[in-house]
């Protein structure tokens, strides 16, 4: 149970709106649930929300820790410059930044003002050196190294890259971003900050890897009392914060193995919340029929998709990825897998865009059609010759004169993931292609099997931002971990650079989603990946609380938890 | 009774030694740490290894033996895979899992040992039948599904009826938790479902063995003498008969102590217990597979468990049987 998370994906209306906003204003700025009106709640009181995961590590800037359980409990705790609402438009944390001006288009520069009463719990002061630290790391650039002369392993290092310098002034509360190249999805930047001078000594990416004292330092509302693996997560109310008191004297993350088990849960008040990975009719049933909670089904910015290891001999052909995409029935996936939840969802046509976003086309070029046939042909022009026990017989490599088989891993203990890969199965040993399913626990598919790119054939989600440039750590040429730590595919097409590089350093909106989809086109073409379909989030939670919003985007349900609590009555 | 004593423990140590040998060679010749690594094309021979090396699988197997025995005697149970130290988890783990078993295993052998006596005296009335079934139906019933069951039923029914949670569905306790008074409830809150889930699996097949071992002593000469020498049937049958009776059943339990130990991992998943059971879930199915330290601590555990309470159970058979610790 489980899903990958990116920093990725952007509307572009909203952010289209934002980035021209932006250059006299920065944007939408107050507290970050503005949006919507909090309603009054008493205060105190312990509201526990299931997480279907446990982390593989407390840094979410980390390649290998970047997961949406993590982003969930980070959303109190880490700084962000900006949080995306529900209706995902960017709105200025002023408790963190009071103000974040574009000040020059040429070169391009942004200029934060720290909020002067803002402290990570320990006492130190939030400052500029916090924001040169998270460039320098997040940055890709080898110069910077981590405690042990280590490379950094940024999740991402989109629009870092294209930063030019990072300084502090008025105290180190002021600071000044100027970029070597525009970069229109600024406002992505700096989310998550992290304590530079606590980072500065225990690394970048080993020092949040176990729950030590460098993860208790808080810069949000709530900090981090306690962990115990595979059980809970406990968050209280951060005493240096200078912000609106939180209401609730704890929220508790309550780490659950099995989605099953998180209805009876909710039934008898033990857990009052939850946003499981993977919708099923079952559970969407289950929690129905529980009374005083509340149930919404909205689309996600997330999605299901299949990642084809290009350091396998034969998934490195073109060919052969194209011919197991024609031979997979997307349509049946989704009529089997989120049909029963909502009827709604279609096979995804896009890697980049969700449906629900304005920028959203068809750039598969076909590419995603259910054509058994032509997968067969591109097989026997691959070199690759019928057996007699129906599987196809390579000539070449490593399964010379035996059957073309690849393994297909995702989490395991998931039944709806299963019943993904199973209906794959069947579908690949129509065309002749056997396919074995060996599943791993979501920290082991995501710390060490997918980063290491240890897999054939992978299933999982991205769950995304609005923010498109997040796609390319995914999608850009594999050189190493430090630049594009989240392309596992080893994929490379100098073209796709050139295409996500433009779009990264076009500031109008409409040309740089032109250019988003022109690249999808090519991963398309390029199969690098299969998109299934956009996720059904689903929220349910107990109606005794209030002020729980579902947010699609990255984000998720605890984005304005700060602000839950028992409605006043 | 002293020299038994001494005799059993003796023993003990020496079939201790013997069998951590054998489990270490178990778990060295059954399962390959690098085989996950070595199957996967993908992994280089540099990093198989750097992870040969880690996991000192270069040296000779009598020699990794004798460093896991003496670090083990020093409480030092090994790294896991994930880099952790393995014997703070153990014991946190052991705690968890006894947590549930010591109350499953105390409540269990009563109820076993009245159920058998009332079915064996009454034997083939309507309650002996009764009580057969209904050990028939547990005994045969999932795990799984008694704890679906008693979650979904009495859980829910029960916290309704108080207004408020008393009865938890999952974890061994609530996160967060402060003050003695409040830690102490809410843990028993905790356990009850899982106890009496494992209870009513355990005792079922318990009751049958005392059921069993009770018929055959009322049966023999020595009770009906001791009727027909006109004792009271309440006497006859708790000093007489049950005393010789419970020696059958005192082996089971003390076997099935060390196996419950282990092995309640279903209930452990189905109550999201992070105990024993879930522990060696982990060390087979980690990222590196088996997790040699872990799976050997585990193994060790379960194997001290058993020896210790085999010893356990002869001391009670000197108590119950003079004869034994005459012999």
């Amino acid at each position: 149970m489980n899903r990958k998370r990116i920093i990725g994906g952007l509307t572009l209306t909203a952010a289209g709106v934002l980035a021209l906003a932006a250059c006299s204003s920065g944007g939408s700025s107050s507290s970050p649930s503005s949006s919507t009106s909090a309603s009054a709640v008493k205060s105190g009181g312990t509201m526990t929300f299931a997480l279907d995961q446990d982390m593989a590590g407390f840094n979410i800037n980390n390649a290998n820790d970047t997961e949406f359980v993590l982003q969930e409990v980070m959303n109190q705790v880490a700084p962000q410059v900006y949080v995306t609402q529900p209706d995902l438009k960017q709105v200025l944390d002023t408790d963190y930044v009071t103000s974040a001006k574009v000040t020059s288009s040429s070169p391009q520069t942004v200029v934060y003002q720290i909020n002067p009463k803002a402290v990570w719990s320990d006492g130190t002061p939030i400052s500029a050196d916090d924001f040169i630290y998270f460039w320098q790391a997040n940055s890709g650039d080898l110069k910077y190294k981590d405690v042990g002369g280590k490379a950094f392993e940024p999740a991402s290092t989109a629009g870092y890259n294209q930063i030019k310098t990072v300084t502090g002034s008025n105290g180190g509360k002021t600071v000044t971003v100027v970029f070597s190249k525009p970069f229109g999805d600024w406002q992505s930047l700096f989310g998550d900050l992290m304590p530079a001078h606590i980072a500065k000594k225990v690394g970048f990416n080993d020092g949040f890897q176990t729950f030590n004292p460098a993860v208790k330092v808080s810069g949000g509302p709530f900090e981090i009392s306690a962990y115990t693996q595979g059980q809970s997560v406990v968050e209280t109310p951060n005493p240096k914060w200078w912000g609106a008191k939180p209401k609730l004297s704890k929220l508790v993350f309550r780490i659950f193995a099995d989605d099953n088990q998180i209805p009876p849960a909710i039934q008898n008040n033990e857990v009052n919340a939850a946003n499981p990975a993977q919708a099923s009719l079952q559970f969407k049933d289950a929690v129905a029929a529980i009374p005083n909670t509340t149930t919404n089904i909205i689309p996600g910015l997330e999605f299901q998709h299949m990642d084809f290891n290009q350091a396998n001999f034969y998934l490195a052909q073109v060919g052969v990825r194209q011919a197991i995409a024609y031979g997979t029935n997307r349509q049946e996936i989704v009529s089997r897998i989120v049909g029963p939840v909502t009827s709604s969802v279609k096979p995804l046509e896009n890697r980049i865009y969700m449906p629900t976003q304005s920028q959203y086309q068809d750039t598969s070029g076909g590419f995603g059609d259910f054509n058994p046939n032509k997968a067969k042909s591109l097989l026997t022009a691959a070199g690759m010759t019928m057996g007699s026990d129906g599987y196809f017989h390579p000539k070449s490599g490593p399964l010379a004169g035996k059957d073309l088989s690849f393994t297909i891993s995702t989490t395991s203990g998931e039944p709806v993931r299963q019943e993904i890969e199973q209906l794959f199965q069947a579908d690949m040993k129509s065309v002749g292609i056997k396919i074995n399913i060996q599943n791993y626990s979501p920290n082991t598919l995501f710390g060490t099997v997918g980063p290491k790119s240890e897999f054939d054939i992978i299933e999982f989600a991205w769950v995304s931002t609005p923010f498109a440039s997040g796609n390319q750590p995914i999608y850009c040429s594999y050189t190493n971990a430090g630049v594009c730590g989240e392309n596992w595919d080893h994929y490379a097409n100098p073209q796709v650079d050139s295409l996500f590089n433009q779009a990264l350093t076009t500031i109008d909106p409409t040309q740089a989603a032109s250019l988003y989809n022109q690249a999808d086109a090519i991963l398309w073409k390029d199969m690098v990946t299969l998109p299934l379909f956009q996720q059904p989030q689903l929220y349910t939670y107990g109606t005794e609380w209030a002020n729980v919003i579902p947010n699609p985007s990255n984000a998720g349900l605890t984005w304005n938890a700060n602000e839950w609590g028992q409605k006043a009555s | 009774m002293a020299g038994y004593l001494i005799r059993r423990l003796l023993a003990g140590v020496l079939t201790l030694l013997v069998a951590s040998f054998l489990l270490f060679l178990l778990v060295a010749v059954s399962g390959n740490p690098l085989a996950t690594l070595m199957a996967n094309p993908h992994v280089s021979p540099a990093t198989i290894a750097a992870a040969r090396q880690q996991l000192g699988l270069d040296q000779p197997l009598l020699v990794r033996y004798w460093h896991w025995l003496a670090n083990m005697l020093q409480g030092d149970f090994g790294t896991s895979t994930t880099g952790q130290p393995v014997g703070p988890e153990l014991a946190s783990r052991l705690l968890v899992t006894l947590q549930m078993v010591v109350p499953t295993v105390i409540i269990s052998a009563i109820i076993a040992v009245v159920i058998g006596v009332v079915s064996a005296v009454k034997q083939y009335s309507i309650s002996d039948h009764v009580l057969t079934g209904l050990a028939y139906l547990f005994y045969s019933a999932p795990v799984f599904v008694i704890a679906i069951l008693l979650k979904d039923f009495l859980a829910t029914n029960v916290n309704q009826a108080v207004g408020h949670t008393v009865l938890y569905t999952i974890g061994q306790n609530t996160p967060g938790t402060t003050g003695a008074w409040n830690i102490f409830t809410n843990t028993l809150g905790h356990t009850i479902l899982p106890v009496i889930t494992l209870t009513l699996a355990t005792y079922a097949a318990w009751s049958r063995y005392q059921r069993a071992s009770m018929l055959d002593v009322l049966n023999a000469d020595y009770v009906r003498f001791a009727r027909a020498k006109g004792l009271s049937p309440r006497r006859v049958l708790y000093v007489h008969a049950l005393r010789n009776a419970l020696i059958p059943v005192v082996t089971v339990v003390a076997l099935d102590f060390a196996t419950i130990l282990g092995g309640a991992i279903l209930t452990e998943i189905a109550f999201g217990w992070t105990g024993m059971g879930s522990f060696l879930l982990t060390g087979l199915t980690g990222p590196v597979s088996p997790d040699t330290a872990v799976v050997q601590a585990w193994l060790m555990v379960v194997a001290t468990a058993v020896i210790v309470f085999n010893i356990l159970a002869d001391v009670l058979y000197a108590v119950l049987d003079p004869r034994i610790r005459l012999a």
